[in-house]
């Protein structure tokens, strides 16, 4: 069931605790400085999503959760990002193990040159399982689990890039899961596919945020109103000035009676 | 597009803002009828309700067809919401002006004490201005006067109370059927400004987002 209220939801699971704290987060690309000053706390168990304008940071912001900026030279981060308490920027974590607690779906669905099979049981190869039964096994969990079993289950030898577009983005989803996750980035997982599959990823959201906390980037106002739990706009006042997190609260408040001026603003459309 | 949206909420507005304008009308004109006992102006009044409907109703479906094609949110969805609200409002005042002008009707026949319908006249008056008011803070967005707007609402209760105990007093000599038609219209009166109260309360959410319940304005003798 999926357009239950956000209160509904929150009546009836029990309170819950920061899965991810950021505190004084700057971001660097080289000597620009994109990101300013962001505190904030992310929900286990739900879904959180990021708006604002192009160019605002939100996905710079998504990328430092996995640590994905690491491959994009000279960028730097000041501040603290803790994942369950662990400081996901101190010596010694490892990016690749950090990266499978921490999945990420993007934009365009990027299965890789192989078969359907193969791109789930893709992550526990890497991490080591090779046992055949077992890898049979996760693979039809993990596509179950991304509700794409049922139109696949017959032709798991067949290339992933031959399915739809919104197929694969679903696969791109059951190969996440396939590495159990407990976080899963969403960087406009939508915005390149149809609205049945749109409906369908957002259904499959809904589903796994009891076990994971999802994020999703959205340009798209009434999904990050339909799916998420905790809404965060972002927005970079000035060209050449860091962006902020300008609001941070329940959607369901965001939406209906926003705290700052700004954030109301772009929500009605009158700017961005 | 985002632009035609707005002008479709302006306009709504103002639609919105015409039809309590036509409240304070047929309240006006009720009182009046009940006041002087002139059957025509009542039948007036009474006639023109299906039309108050009609526009009232008129607003809801647009506010409906808006929610469904424009997603609004935040002030916008607030503003929509609230209009249909207040459209509500205004229907349920003009029945009870229509219930002010059928009493009219009933007690044009027989002349009672002048002090009742100096009594009467004086909560038609307060009335029209608690209504002026909320109509000035829903056109105006002004959170003080809705804010007020229950302050202004107080001496219609004790009016009606008053009226209450005069009437009481007289009763014995009066026709039973003539008394109760005129407290009711007390009544009707009294709760015409509750119902302005309430909207005071919905244009403060309007503006601010916030809902500020304000006291209980209704007297406890229930119709």
């Amino acid at each position: 069931m999926m357009h239950v209220s956000a209160d509904v939801r929150e009546d009836t699971t029990r309170p819950r605790a920061d899965k991810i704290s950021v505190k004084d987060l700057d971001f660097y690309y080289g000597d620009f400085q994109a990101l300013t000053g962001i505190t904030v706390g992310i929900k286990e168990r739900g879904v959180t999503a990021f708006i604002g304008p192009s160019g605002c940071g939100k996905s710079t912001f998504l990328r430092c959760f996995n640590r994905m900026n690491d491959l994009i030279p000279g960028t730097k981060v000041d501040g603290t990002i803790l994942v369950d308490g662990e400081d996901i920027y101190a010596p010694g974590v490892d990016p690749v193990d950090l990266r499978r607690r921490v999945g990420m779906i993007f934009q365009q669905p990027n299965p890789f040159p192989m078969s359907i099979y193969d791109n789930v049981a893709f992550g526990p190869r890497l991490h080591g399982v090779t046992k055949k039964p077992e890898l049979d096994e996760i693979v039809e969990r993990s596509l179950e689990r991304a509700n794409l079993w049922k139109e696949v289950k017959e032709i798991l030898p067949r290339g992933g890039l031959t399915l739809s577009g919104g197929q694969q983005q679903r696969l791109c989803i059951a190969r996440v899961l396939a590495v159990e996750p407990d976080i899963m980035l969403m960087d406009e997982p939508c915005s390149a596919i149809d609205p049945t599959s749109v409906q369908k990823i957002e259904d499959l959201m809904d589903e796994l945020k009891d076990r994971i906390t999802i994020i999703i980037v959205t340009h798209n106002m009434q999904q990050a109103a339909r799916v998420s739990d905790e809404t965060a706009f972002f927005l970079q006042e000035k060209t050449g000035q860091p962006a902020e997190m300008v609001e941070f609260g329940r959607t369901a408040e965001i939406f209906t009676s926003p705290k700052d001026r700004r954030t109301e603003d772009y929500i009605t459309g009158r700017f961005g | 597009m985002r632009e035609g949206f707005r002008k479709e909420l302006k306009d709504l507005k103002a639609e919105v803002i015409g039809i309590g304008r036509s409240v304070i009308d047929v309240t006006k004109l009720a009182t009046r009828s009940l006041v002087e006992g002139d059957v025509d102006l009542a039948a007036q009044v009474i006639a023109g309700d299906d039309d108050l409907d009609a526009r009232c109703l008129g607003i809801e479906e647009h506010s409906l067809e808006i929610t469904a094609t424009q997603f609004p949110v935040a002030r916008d969805l607030r503003l929509l919401h609230s209009l249909a609200y207040i459209a509500m409002h205004f229907e349920r005042m003009g029945d009870l002006g229509v219930n002010i002008a059928k009493a009219a009707r009933r007690t044009a026949s027989r002349r009672g004490p002048q002090t009742l319908y100096d009594l009467i006249q004086a909560q038609g008056n307060l009335v029209h201005r608690v209504l002026e008011a909320m109509l000035e803070a829903l056109e105006k967005n002004d959170l003080e006067l809705a804010r007020k707007l229950e302050l202004l609402d107080e001496p219609i209760d004790h009016l009606y109370k008053q009226f209450f105990r005069e009437l009481a007093r007289l009763q014995a000599e009066e026709d039973i059927e003539w008394a109760s038609s005129m407290v009711l219209a007390s009544r009707y009166l009294e709760r015409i400004a509750d119902h302005a109260v309430d909207i005071g309360e919905r244009i403060t959410y309007m503006v601010t987002g916030e809902f500020e319940q304000m006291g209980e304005g209704t007297p406890e003798t229930d119709s």
